[in-house]
């Protein structure tokens, strides 16, 4: 570890260094990862130069391949080569099989994350996911010439709690440090630059593979607020060339069952034609039924747009309920930003350009777009924008609420309420005497629990006994910037406490994502150490630079004997850091030390966080107030 | 802190929205998370928390009903409870009135018109309710605050009316 050096009270720190940070689009189909340099976002390529890398995993027998590599592997290994994991993490067994009838997996172990039966042992998703994390961040930091600070993940707009957190452990397992979620619709605004001298509403109209999603942003003074999202996981364009499969079928007089090779061919054809219908008029399909049995198939714009239009008026009706929720009128939107690869689609430009009577901006590659908001905004995270402007205001997709009597739920926090958030709720007993409460957390917008989605369970026990409806227990959901919940019970009388985090029910527990990181590592308890020594090392240099910006910046709101306590406790910290490499507790003497420091800056912290509030509207100094 | 304090705003129910709204983010910009995104965490943690309460104080004051609840609130008064029992029989039966009068819309000769007209009685009587609080949460005394409180409670019926108008709307307006 480089020596850490410490300033002179009083004087500015740390010279301006610049980090290294990059955006990643992590994809259902494909991902990509991009960087600031030398003022521009763009995409980062791998050595054969393609920026794109096929979210594809393959699991062979002494090898992990990604991407490309991965990709060959998908028809003729499909068990143990993993396409599409976004549509897997971070779900139930059942809610996979129910969505995704046909996937050629074996799921195996725990029916609430379930893993892959591959011939590597069993596999998470979040696996998976973290396997394309570690390839992407290997690349960039080839790329770049450096290690990364951390990186922008973006996630779908209608990503739920269970997605986004594993989202978060993926990038945990790939040894990333994630600076924030971040929406793909609020990218892809970004990447627009649609902050610099604009005022309004912005609808973000993302169309990809296999969702699509619709967020209406309101933009003032450089603040990104999202006033609403909406769309249907469950719509893409992948459905475009269902369609014009099922077209081709019935004009050549096909019946199903038909062999996997002519889907697959069918399939292929479907997607050229779209693709080919987008530039020009007309397209012939020439399929191969049998030995000297081919068939050719005209299909014209016209036909298309006929099939494709109750797809695209689909979309726009979940427009219209985003633009009611959000509480604003057509008229009011300002831009519409297209991303998505389907949003080439001529009759997707045109219908979308009728609805918001305006024309879509679509001058960035749409699949590049969100990658390029994400960097945009990592470069800003990491500091090396230290005079930006932009802040962006996420809202949370869903409603957040907990069971009462009758399986019915009460929301505690509405869907599209700004995060991050904390709102409290209090309930009672049912019975005399109950002295044990269950609590169930749920997702979702319907009045029944059965049709929310169930995303923890937990007990509150210990309530001193008292008549039905007398004991008043204290429910507060807390959800931070990334969307990601919290959830304790408190009876108040008594002050019995429960506390969860809303993890273990659909994601994994903190025990699994560490035997997973040993698993992955081929020394592994030493590995482990040493990376868990790194992340100390890390958090260390961070409390110090903290610390040391604030003392230079406010140390006048403390006394001489607490700026030296503090100095004091730096300085230790400093010593235990620095001479770890040796110390067989440095781990936990790090943390000891830091945890010291927290200690001794916690009233000052908070001091100088009121301070610098009161100041940013009235215009003064921290000093002075 | 008092939200009103907390965004250097008057007490009043009368309140800028844009002022509001511009003291709101310049607020957030000082205080969220992402500003802190490279800080110790004891820094991180301190953002969340004062980020949310902004997030909190925001939504209360930006929705009229829910500053008046607030104000009341913090004036001492108590609302009554969601489930606490009505006394206003007569309000009750004008409820009931209003609700068979959506429920009677998709049999309407005319629904357009009928829409527009049910739209029209709620908004009225909505605005007459509304103009009451606003008074009464002027006049500021225990015996004004109480009524108000009803009132409140009362222009909740409303909301949940309006939202069921909008749903009708929608079933039938969507092809």
């Amino acid at each position: 570890m480089a020596l850490l050096q410490i300033a002179e009270p009083g004087q500015s720190t740390v010279p301006h260094e610049h980090r290294l940070a990059a955006g990643i689009d992590l994809g259902t189909t494909n991902s990509l990862i991009a960087s600031v340099k030398s003022g521009l976002a763009e995409t980062l390529y791998d050595d054969e130069n393609r920026d794109i890398l096929p979210s594809v995993v393959s699991y062979q027998a002494n090898e992990i391949l990604v991407g490309y590599q991965a990709k060959e592997f998908s028809i003729s290994d499909p068990e143990n080569t993993i396409v599409s994991a976004k549509r897997l993490i971070g779900r139930s067994q059942a809610d996979i099989e129910k969505k995704y009838p046909n996937l050629p997996y074996q799921f195996v172990g725990n029916k609430n994350h379930p893993d892959i039966q591959t011939r590597q042992g069993p596999i998470n998703p979040v696996q998976v996911s973290s396997e394309i994390l570690k390839s992407l961040t290997k690349r960039a930091e080839k790329s770049l010439g450096g290690e990364l600070t951390g990186v922008v993940i973006t996630v779908p707009a209608y990503f739920d709690d269970a997605q986004r957190q594993s989202t978060k452990d993926a990038a945990k397992l790939a040894g990333v440090e994630v600076l924030r979620l971040l929406n793909e619709p609020t990218a892809a605004a970004v990447a627009y630059g649609l902050d610099s001298n604009q005022e309004g509403v912005i609808a973000v109209y993302d169309l990809g593979g296999g969702t699509f999603d619709i967020s209406i942003l309101r933009l003032n003074k450089g603040v990104f607020e999202v006033l609403a999202t909406g769309g249907d996981s469950a719509l893409g364009g992948d459905d475009f060339d269902l369609l014009i499969v099922e077209h081709i079928v019935e004009k050549a007089g096909l019946t199903r069952p038909l062999s996997i090779n002519l889907e697959r061919q069918l399939l292929q054809q479907a997607c050229f034609a779209k693709e080919q219908l987008s530039n020009q008029n007309s397209v012939s399909i020439n399929l191969a039924l049998a030995e000297n049995n081919n068939v050719t198939i005209e299909i014209n714009k016209e036909t298309f747009n006929t099939l494709a239009k109750p797809l695209v008026s689909k979309t726009l009706r979940a427009c219209k309920r985003a633009i009611k929720d959000a509480g604003v009128t057509i008229d009011e939107v300002l831009e519409v930003v297209m991303v998505g690869g389907s949003t080439r689609v001529p009759l997707v430009r045109s219908e979308v350009e009728k609805y918001f009577k305006r024309t879509p901006l679509t001058s960035i590659d749409p699949d590049k777009v969100v990658a390029i908001g994400a960097a945009i905004q990592a470069d800003i995270l990491a500091g090396n924008k230290p005079d930006s402007d932009i802040l962006l205001l996420d809202v949370i997709p869903l409603s957040l609420g907990i069971e009462t009597m009758g399986g019915l739920v009460e929301k505690i926090i509405p869907r599209n309420t700004t995060i991050p958030v904390a709102k409290a709720q209090e309930f009672t007993t049912f019975k005399d005497g109950q002295t044990a409460m269950a609590i169930h957390v749920l997702q979702g917008e319907r009045e029944l629990v059965e049709d929310c989605r169930s995303l923890a369970r937990f007990e509150l026990r210990g309530i001193p006994a008292m008549t039905a409806g007398a004991a008043h227990i204290r429910v507060t959901f807390k959800v931070d910037a990334d969307g990601l919940l919290e959830v304790t019970a408190m009876e108040k009388s008594s002050k019995v406490a429960a506390h969860i985090e809303v993890k273990p029910a659909f994601g994994l527990d903190d025990t699994q994502i560490t035997q997973m990181l040993k698993d992955s590592m081929s020394n592994a308890e030493q590995d482990m150490q040493a990376r868990m020594l790194k992340e100390q090392q890390v958090e260390a240099k961070r409390v110090l630079e903290s610390v040391q910006a604030a003392l230079a910046a406010d140390g006048g709101l403390l006394t001489e004997q607490e700026r030296n306590d503090i100095s004091n406790a730096l300085f230790q910290l400093v010593e235990i850091a620095q001479n770890s490499d040796q110390n067989p507790t440095a781990i936990k003497d790090i943390e000891t030390a830091i945890e010291h420091v927290d200690k001794l800056t916690a009233n000052f912290a908070e001091l100088r966080m009121d301070a610098s509030i009161r100041q940013a509207l009235s215009g003064q100094k921290v000093d002075e107030i | 802190m008092n939200y009103f304090d907390l965004f250097s705003l008057p007490h009043s129910f009368e309140l800028d929205l844009a002022q509001l709204s511009a003291a709101f983010q310049t607020l957030q910009k000082t205080a969220h998370p992402d500003k802190f995104a490279h800080a110790s965490s004891q820094e991180q943690m301190l953002a969340v928390q004062k980020s949310a309460t902004i997030n909190d104080a925001y939504q209360t004051l930006k929705n009229p009903l829910k500053r008046a609840e607030y104000m009341l609130q913090q004036r001492g008064t108590d609302m009554p409870s969601e489930q606490a029992s009505f006394q206003d029989t007569m309000f009750l039966m004008r409820q009931m009135e209003l609700h068979e009068m959506l429920e009677e819309l998709p049999h309407a000769d005319d629904i357009d018109g009928a829409v527009n007209e049910a739209n029209e009685v709620l908004d009225s009587e909505y605005q007459t309710l509304f103009c009451q609080l606003q008074q009464l949460i002027q006049d500021n005394n225990q015996a004004s605050d109480k009524i108000a409180c009803e009132i409140v409670r009362k222009l909740k019926f409303y909301q949940k009316l309006q939202l069921e108008l909008e749903r009708i709307e929608e079933q039938l307006f969507d092809d």
